[in-house]
């Protein structure tokens, strides 16, 4: 308890919860944006707040996305 | 016996017209096999993220279809013999969902 109280990590909000999210579809480019960066990585789960089964999908769906070229597999051109 | 969602990307060369009809011929696969195809979505022409066989647009479709997992196998290949298919992709939808609560 002693600790905890040394240090409160924020609470973060989970963005999967606000938008009311069932379904990670690997379709939904506008959903999984929010989870790359500008030069198309993938987020950590410590920047997206999510858990860990939920990173796990979305992971999964970004990979597929990029498959069929909805998402880069790397940002603007090389790099 | 199986829900899949299979994601094609054809050449944009292909006259849009004609698509159906391509699209058909390869679902008979899933008919004769004795699975059920439940939706067909064409999207039409996208611009792909990043190009393929030098291309940098594409006609997308989306069909939903129920079959067992030889005959889902089975589509993917002959898909990937035509080439006029770009790019295919079968994946099985309830893996998406987001288990808990």
């Amino acid at each position: 308890m002693a600790k905890a109280e040394l240090r409160k990590p924020k609470p973060k909000s989970n963005p999967l919860k606000a938008a009311d999210v069932t379904v990670i579809d690997y379709k939904d480019v506008a959903l999984l944006r929010k989870f790359i960066s500008d030069r198309g990585k993938i987020r950590a789960r410590r920047v997206t707040g999510v858990t860990v089964q939920e990173q796990r999908k979305i992971a999964q769906a970004i990979k597929n996305a990029r498959e069929v070229a909805l998402l880069p597999y790397s940002g603007a051109g090389r790099g | 016996m199986r829900a899949y969602e299979l994601m094609v990307i054809i050449d944009p060369d292909v006259e849009e017209r004609s698509i159906d009809q391509t699209l058909e011929k390869f679902l008979n696969v899933v008919r004769n096999g004795g699975g059920t195809v439940d939706k067909v979505d064409i999207w039409g022409r996208r611009r792909l993220a990043y190009e393929i066989q030098k291309k940098t647009e594409g006609i997308y479709a989306v069909v939903n279809f129920t079959a067992t997992p030889a005959i889902a196998a089975e589509l993917d290949r002959q898909l990937s013999l035509n080439e006029t298919i770009m790019r295919t992709k079968i994946i099985r939808p309830e893996e998406q969902k987001v288990s808990a609560e």
